[in-house]
């Protein structure tokens, strides 16, 4: 299913803090259209912020990103192509479930009419269609993301990006939202960029990983993930790819110890 | 042979709950049989410690001088309350629409918060004594310049209060509508208002007992008038008149309208916060 047109391109990136932190550094990658790519690193590998640089909310020191060939930040202008789902769910509190699905729509100036139907349908598509008009506190953080999620959705993005959605949750909890996502993955088309610090997660979810190692921030490896849709965590092979990538992670910040 | 009835799980359950109410009761018993208790024996030594020591009621007047006051000049006491409790509300209504108002005009201007902010620190410092004489000379005596120092006393906690919440947006929802391309004006009606909601009822809780204290200031400087008087009038002709009771029945009532406007305003705040902040939740349960 992945096809050759370009969605994200890292070019020669460099990320500088003004305290003087190398967040990243020469990362070069490139992204292509209905790929589920995981960033997998330590803490303070900047894969969080080169999430935030497609998403247009930070700006390279060095280098360019391009979203659809290009500023992500003229990207996000001009069109609902880009969602992001954050650490922690991110609701507006004084807002139900589904007010804060409309919000997208709302700020994008929809058609009004249509706006409900389709918070409504995004809702069902998670499987929240019972609590539309429950507010964020009457939730369990499970559905919280849930509702996070469908609030990505209703835009229709071509390009989802997530930081890191389900690090607060139970393991029960993220393996259901974990096989859910890949579902909504398969049904819509999207690119998925997923910012995580779980090997299991990474190999479960990507059809690609990039692992990242730390101080300063850069690509250590990229591991295409060959196993068919939906995986089993318990085969042999599942089991190569995570020890493959925890490898390749260990190398990174073994790496890190020696300079 | 006796035989022993094993209680049931549901027997059980109920003794449970029944000593739980029991619980329950006595939590409330010391909540409010504290205060009450501590009321009644602080007025009783109130009223009999002045007929002890032989005390004249125009220094010390006992409870029972003040009721008899307050009943006896009733005539006088309720048309001062009403004239108070109107420019108390018309201030703080004053102060709360300004003060919003301003805080979300300079919110909405980094260059005019950043140069405006500290003169409005520095203006809340200046005694609303002090300057209470200028505003009798500019506006005169009476209703005008009452309702003015009442709203400059309020105004000043509702600024503070709500150019703090506007600008305590988390940071993450701050990102979220930037990545919605939100224009100033959404952000500021759909993020920014409803997430200094907690900020600017708190001021509000603060602005509208020193709105009260404000309108009294106001009297006792810019008089009456003409018209009648409110309870800061009352209290100063009270006063030069040596009518301790009434003088005590007039503060009481004042406190008390303090303590009811608090409510009010208390209640409104809970209703408008009630689905989703903290503070009202802790109230729910």
């Amino acid at each position: 299913m992945v096809n050759e047109k370009e969605v994200v391109l890292f070019q020669g990136v460099d990320k500088v803090y003004n305290t003087g932190t190398v967040a990243l550094s020469q990362l070069n990658l490139s992204i292509k259209e209905g790929e589920f790519i995981s960033f997998l690193g330590p803490s303070g590998c900047g894969k969080s912020t080169a999430l935030r640089m497609v998403a247009g909310l930070g700006e390279a020191t060095r280098g360019t990103v391009e979203v659809f060939g290009k500023n992500p930040k003229a990207v996000i202008e001009t069109s609902n192509d880009v969602a992001f789902v954050f650490q922690d769910a991110n609701l507006l509190p004084w807002r139900t479930v589904l007010d804060n699905v409309l919000l997208p729509l709302e700020l994008r100036g929809s058609d009004k009419k249509s706006r409900k139907e389709t918070a409504i349908s995004v809702l069902e598509k998670v499987g929240l269609k019972d609590h539309i008009k429950s507010y964020p506190r009457e939730l369990s953080g499970g559905m919280r993301m849930r509702v996070s999620i469908a609030r990505a959705l209703a835009a229709k993005p071509k390009l989802l990006l997530m930081d890191e959605p389900f690090a607060a949750l139970d393991e029960m909890t993220r393996q259901t939202l974990q096989m859910d996502l890949l579902n909504i993955w398969e049904r819509e088309k999207m690119t998925v960029l997923f910012v995580t610090h779980n090997v299991y997660e990474a190999v479960y979810l990507s059809s690609r990983i990039a692992v990242m190692s730390a101080r300063p921030g850069r690509l250590s490896n990229l591991i295409d993930v060959d196993l068919t849709y939906p995986r089993e965590r318990t085969t042999a092979k599942f089991t190569e790819y995570v020890d493959a990538a925890s490898q390749s992670l260990e190398h990174s910040m073994g790496r890190k110890e020696l300079v | 042979m006796t035989v022993k009835t094993v209680p049931t799980n549901a027997e059980l359950v109920n003794e449970s709950s029944k000593l739980k109410v029991m619980k329950g009761k006595q939590k409330f018993n010391l909540k409010y049989l504290g205060p009450i208790l501590a009321l009644v024996i602080f007025l009783s030594l109130w009223q009999f410690i002045p007929a002890l020591l032989d005390i004249k009621p125009f220094i010390l007047p006992k409870p029972t001088d003040v009721v008899a006051a307050a009943v006896k000049d009733w005539h006088l006491l309720w048309p001062a309350m009403q004239i108070t409790i109107f420019e108390s509300v018309i201030g703080f209504i004053l102060s709360a629409v300004v003060g919003i108002g301003i805080s979300v005009l300079l919110a909405s201007s980094r260059v005019l918060e950043i140069s405006l902010y500290p003169y409005a620190v520095i203006l809340q410092t200046i005694p609303i004594v002090a300057i209470a004489p200028i505003i009798v000379i500019w506006f005169g005596s009476g209703f005008n310049s009452i309702v003015i120092i009442s709203f400059l006393i309020g105004f000043f906690p509702i600024v503070s209060n709500t150019l703090m919440g506007l600008n305590s947006v988390d940071k993450n929802m701050g990102d979220l509508f930037k990545l919605y391309n939100a224009s100033k004006w959404q952000t500021m009606v759909k993020l920014r208002i409803p997430a200094a909601m907690p900020f600017i009822m708190s001021g509000l809780k603060v602005s509208c007992t020193l709105a009260i204290i404000g309108s009294i200031t106001g009297e006792y400087i810019a008089g009456i008038g003409g018209g009648k008087g409110g309870l800061g009038y009352a209290i100063t002709v009270a006063a030069v008149q040596l009518k301790t009771p009434y003088l005590f029945a007039c503060a009481i009532a004042g406190a008390l309208f303090g303590i009811v406007f608090y409510l009010i305003v208390s209640l409104v705040s809970r209703l408008v916060l009630k689905s989703w902040h903290e503070s009202a939740m802790e109230a729910e349960k």
